[in-house]
Parts: structure tokens; C-alpha cells; sequence
């Protein structure tokens, strides 16, 4: 029972770090409303950059919860 | 009144649906009447041919390919001046797709990126999006004695790892021989670069080329897997109704992760085929300052 409660220990910090990737999706979703505001006609070249820049930070994030997936149902 | 009677039935099911769930379960403290999903990270396999096994997952990319392949087929065999709804629908999809190409690239490389970069959306795309229908996770083989389905006959392709990893690489060796064609063997010069710290940064950016296949892999498998786990914890808890919102949900992800594969793959590779112009400007900004 040890070693499970270990593990599972493991899965809640590997989950931990979708924070970071939830904050950094923020913060370019915020950044990109701005300059939309400011630059209403620029929305096409604002988008897909910032698609690009969600998909990098997501990435990340998506590193966290596949540790945390294979935590528990392979380790 | 009519509306009235939608929402109430749709209430009860709501309601139905939590009291029969894990969740209404755990409240009335008895066993819940839908069994905790079992969670396979690696797929099944249905058939062998020779030593090949043939995967539940790999049967479902076989189907993607047929239903595009029909489709397109559909769409396009009488083609009209003023199209159908299919072909008018396909025509969109298309213009999208090259519109988003010709935005990154340019004029000039938008044709040549074009037919790999639109496979891949639309293979994944449409791969995420089948994967929604009830056949995938209710057609399958019960063992003699279970009581459910146990290995199911169609899985979603982008929660196997080798379809993303597979369409990585193939991400990979386009956007290479793309850069060589453009370059010819110039194209090394990105990589090996002369004296001091260029070296280290030539170094670096050939790794950077390698963590792409790792970053395009995780990427799109996580999502996908972690879309169809969230679907099934769903039905789980809340068995009727409830999970519709995440179906919307991971209908939304799987165009998003198209978009994306399609995305990334198009900046790399009009990253590699660009003039290199930048370092240039640094060697005269260097003379400059001397």
C-alpha cells in the first residue's frame, strides 16, 4: 500500500504542472484579446500566431498529464 | 409548451443519468450500475497477418482513409459551377486549408506544402471527429464468461502512439527535404555553423529539429487520449446527457490539434525553406561594428 500512495503522490505532482501551462494559455489568450482590441484588422496574422504560441504551450502541459496518465494506469 | 416538455425530459435525463452514475452512487452509498472504464494504454490487437498484428486502432485509420477517400470521391464526382451542399462543403474545407497554408508560407511554397499538409489535417481531424460515433467504444469481442467488451474492435487512431509518432516523422522528413530542396546542401549551413558559440548554436538548432518529432508526438497523442479518457470518466459519473457537453468539447479539441499538427508543420517548413537572411544581417551588423 506504501508504494501506491507513493505513486499516486507522483500522479498529483506530475498533474501539478498543468498550473504552468494553464497560466502561460492565459496570459497568450489575454495578450492576444489586447492586441485584437487595439488592432481589430490585424485578427487573421493575430490568430494563427497565436495558435501557434497556445500549441507550444500546451505542449507542455500535455507532457505533465501524459506522466500523470501513465502513472496510473501503466507503472 | 413545447419547449417546456423538451427541457423537462431533458431534466429528467440529466437527473436519471447522475442517479444512475458513480456519482448518485457514491451519495446513495450502493455500487454504481456502470463499470469503471478499464484504461488500455497500449492497443488491442484483432488479427494477425503473418507476424503483423492488426490493431483495433489501426483498423480505425483504415476506415478514416475509406470515409475521406469516399467522400471526397462523393463530393467531387459531378462537379457543378455552382456545387452541391458536400462539394460546396469540401470546397470550403479546401479554401480554409489553403488559405491558412498560403498565410504562412507564401504564394510560392503554398502549392508545393499544400497536399501533405491537408492529408494530415484531414486525416486527423477526421479521425477525432469519428472517433465520436457510438461504434467505437460499444462494437467489440466479449470473452466467453465477461460481462462486457473487452477488446474493442475500432479505437481511435490518435490514442495509439504510433500514429502520432508515425506522423511526426513524416512531419520531420518533409520539412527536411523541403529545406534541401530549397537549399540544396546549404541547408547544412543551418546546422554547422563556423567558430565560437555559432557552433554551439548550430548544434542547437539540429536538436531543436529532433524535439520537434518528441513535441509533435506527445502532443497530439495526450490530447487525444486524454479526450477519450475524459469521456469515459464522464459517462461514468454522469451517465446520461451530462457528457454531451464534452463530446462538444473533444469535437472542438480534435479540429484544434489538426489545426495545430497542420500549423506547425507549415511554420517549420517555411522556416526551412526562408532565405536565410537573418544571419547575413548579424555578419554585417558584426563588420559594422568593427
Amino acid at each position: 500500500m506504501e508504494a501506491e500512495a507513493a505513486k499516486m503522490f507522483g500522479v498529483g505532482l506530475a498533474a501539478l504542472g498543468l498550473i504552468g501551462s494553464a497560466l502561460g494559455l492565459g496570459m497568450i489568450g489575454s495578450g492576444a484579446m489586447n492586441a485584437l482590441g487595439r488592432n481589430p484588422e490585424a485578427s487573421g496574422p493575430i490568430g494563427s500566431n497565436m495558435i501557434l504560441a497556445l500549441a507550444f504551450t500546451e505542449a507542455i502541459g500535455i507532457y505533465g498529464l501524459v506522466t500523470a496518465i501513465l502513472l496510473i494506469f501503466v507503472a | 409548451m413545447r419547449k417546456l416538455v423538451i427541457m423537462g425530459v431533458a431534466a429528467a435525463l440529466a437527473l436519471t443519468g447522475i442517479a444512475l452514475g458513480a456519482v448518485g452512487a457514491a451519495m446513495a452509498g450502493r455500487d454504481p450500475f456502470v463499470p469503471l472504464p478499464e484504461v488500455h494504454i497500449a492497443p488491442a490487437a484483432i488479427f494477425h497477418i503473418g507476424g503483423f498484428a492488426v490493431t483495433n486502432s489501426l483498423l480505425s485509420a483504415w476506415l478514416t482513409c475509406l470515409v475521406v477517400v469516399a467522400l471526397f470521391g462523393l463530393g467531387t464526382r459531378r462537379m457543378a459551377l455552382v456545387p452541391g451542399r458536400l462539394q460546396a462543403f469540401l470546397e470550403m474545407l479546401i479554401e480554409f486549408l489553403y488559405g491558412f497554408i498560403r498565410n504562412v508560407a507564401g504564394e510560392k511554397y503554398a502549392r508545393r506544402f499544400f497536399p501533405i499538409l491537408a492529408t494530415i489535417f484531414i486525416f486527423v481531424a477526421f479521425n477525432a471527429w469519428m472517433a465520436l460515433l457510438p461504434i467505437y467504444p460499444t462494437v467489440g469481442f466479449k470473452p466467453e464468461g465477461a460481462e462486457h467488451v473487452t477488446t474493442h474492435l475500432l479505437r481511435s487512431a490518435g490514442t495509439d502512439i504510433n500514429m502520432p509518432l508515425a506522423l511526426a516523422i513524416i512531419s520531420f522528413l518533409f520539412v527536411e527535404i523541403w529545406g534541401f530542396k530549397a537549399h540544396k546542401l546549404g541547408y547544412m549551413r543551418e546546422f554547422i555553423r563556423p567558430g565560437g558559440i555559432q557552433t554551439f548554436v548550430g548544434i542547437l538548432e539540429l536538436l531543436s529539429h529532433f524535439i520537434r518529432l518528441v513535441s509533435f508526438t506527445f502532443r497530439l497523442f495526450g490530447n487525444m487520449l486524454a479526450g477519450e479518457l475524459v469521456l469515459f470518466m464522464m459517462t461514468y459519473l454522469l451517465v446520461f446527457l451530462s457528457p454531451v457537453v464534452f463530446y462538444f468539447l473533444e469535437l472542438l479539441v480534435g479540429g484544434v490539434q489538426a489545426l495545430i499538427f497542420m500549423g506547425l508543420t507549415v511554420v517549420f517548413a517555411a522556416s526551412a525553406v526562408a532565405e536565410h537572411g537573418g544571419h547575413h544581417d548579424e555578419e554585417h551588423a558584426e563588420a559594422a561594428a568593427h
